[in-house]
């Protein structure tokens, strides 16, 4: 998957390098803000893996961006993603109680982040308009143990930062609506404590790619 | 403008209503058979020698209670035999007085609540009687019990060891998978083996 992921990211980079080198034209007027509404595939890194390792692609991502400056935009970014994984046969233990509970279980985070963001646009008024971000704010996540109908989970808030590259690429000279590429790396204070697992410090990498409406 | 970011707003709202946390119930592993065992942690299980093994599994469902016999019972109660004897216990006759009794219950089509304290009630009719209140549950669960029949009194008995294994003999699963799953019981709990002479 991280194959994939990284071979995606020499694609799109690819693409869009190309495009603006082959259309440098320029959009018919000065965006103002822009909204975005994308699919968002997670994967997830480091500690997190203990828990789950595979990549998700349940997950979407509504943000909203303000010029202030330039190229410099500020704004909001909510999401909604979920990862998830079956471990088969797997037994849990609490020692002091003297029990054991072996099952398959299946494990899956549901968080959702929200931040504000700050972002710089290199070509804010070309048609490919690249941008670095960053993102700092929360999330709100629960981590699900499910073992046939019962539900052991844990719900927790932390503080997020989330360093990203992307980049708008407009559909035409006065069209309000263009395509949103966008990869981050997102570092938070989470933690899970379950099946007696300890995560700390959840990270991961995600995968936007949506529409965007340009608002002149 | 207002108006497509208005659409824009709603179609991402209906998306995001119709997105649910939680993952698909099929994907969910409600039918896949679960053990779950737990000791006395206070026991010394090499104060104990001998055990003895009900004849027969007795079936508990909504209706009615039953003795359970064919192929199935008969592989579950010699996995039994085989996992105690491989520990250290010795099988005898009831009437030799065993440190341990054992009997199995299956409970079927019956949401079992079990709410126990660490003594029963009373004997049936040779072995103690598991004192487990229930109501109806969706699907089969057997509960092997491992009573102390050396402290036992008239009006009490205490349970050194349970396991409950979830799903078994709902016909979807083979002897084999459910006689696995009875090993597994007693391979989660290595404290149960004795070096008693």
């Amino acid at each position: 998957m991280r194959k994939i992921f990284f071979i995606l990211s020499i694609l799109v980079l690819s693409a869009v390098s190309l495009q603006a080198q082959n259309e440098p034209a320029s959009l018919g007027f000065t965006p103002s803000s822009y909204y975005t509404f994308s699919w968002n595939t997670t994967f997830t890194m480091g500690d997190f893996n203990k828990w789950v390792g595979n990549a998700s692609p349940a997950g979407f991502d509504l943000g909203g961006r303000y010029f202030i400056n330039g190229g410099l935009a500020a704004g909001f970014n909510i999401s909604w993603q979920r990862v998830s994984q079956i471990y088969q046969n797997e037994t849990y233990t609490i020692p002091d109680k003297g029990i054991a509970i072996t099952a398959d279980n299946y494990r899956f985070t549901w968080m959702v982040p929200f931040q504000g963001v700050i972002a710089y646009h290199f070509m804010q008024d070309k048609m490919v308009s690249p941008y670095l971000g960053l993102g700092i704010g929360g999330d709100y996540m629960e981590h699900h143990l499910l073992i046939q109908e019962y539900d052991i989970y844990k719900t927790r808030w932390d503080f997020s930062l989330t360093p990203e590259v992307g980049a708008l690429i407009k559909f035409g000279n006065f069209s309000s609506w263009g395509g949103l590429v966008a990869f981050n790396y997102k570092w938070t204070t989470n933690k899970i404590e379950l099946y007696q697992t300890t995560s700390k410090n959840l990270q991961m990498l995600n995968l936007k790619v949506g529409l965007v409406l340009i608002v002149r | 403008m207002k108006t497509k970011l208005m659409l824009l707003l709603m179609g991402a709202g209906l998306i995001l209503a119709s997105c649910t946390k939680y993952p698909p119930s099929s994907d969910r592993l409600l039918e896949d058979l679960a053990v779950i065992t737990q000791y006395d942690t206070k026991a010394d299980f090499n104060s104990y020698k001998t055990y003895s093994l009900a004849p027969s599994i007795t079936k508990v469902t909504d209706k009615d209670t039953t003795v359970m016999t064919g192929p199935t019972a008969d592989a579950v109660l010699a996995q039994i035999d085989k996992d105690m004897q491989a520990r250290g216990f010795v099988k005898v006759a009831t009437t030799a007085k065993p440190d341990l009794g054992i009997e199995v219950v299956y409970y079927q089509n019956t949401t079992v609540y079990t709410y126990y304290y660490d003594y029963w009630g009373w004997y049936y009719p040779y072995y103690p009687y598991y004192p487990v209140y229930y109501s109806s549950y969706t699907t089969g669960l057997a509960n092997i019990e491992l009573i102390d029949l050396k402290t036992a009194t008239t009006d009490r008995a205490y349970i050194r060891w349970n396991a409950y294994i979830r799903g078994l003999l709902t016909g979807s699963h083979t002897t084999a998978e459910i006689t696995a799953k009875v090993d597994q019981a007693f391979i989660q709990t290595p404290q149960l083996v004795t070096t008693a002479k």
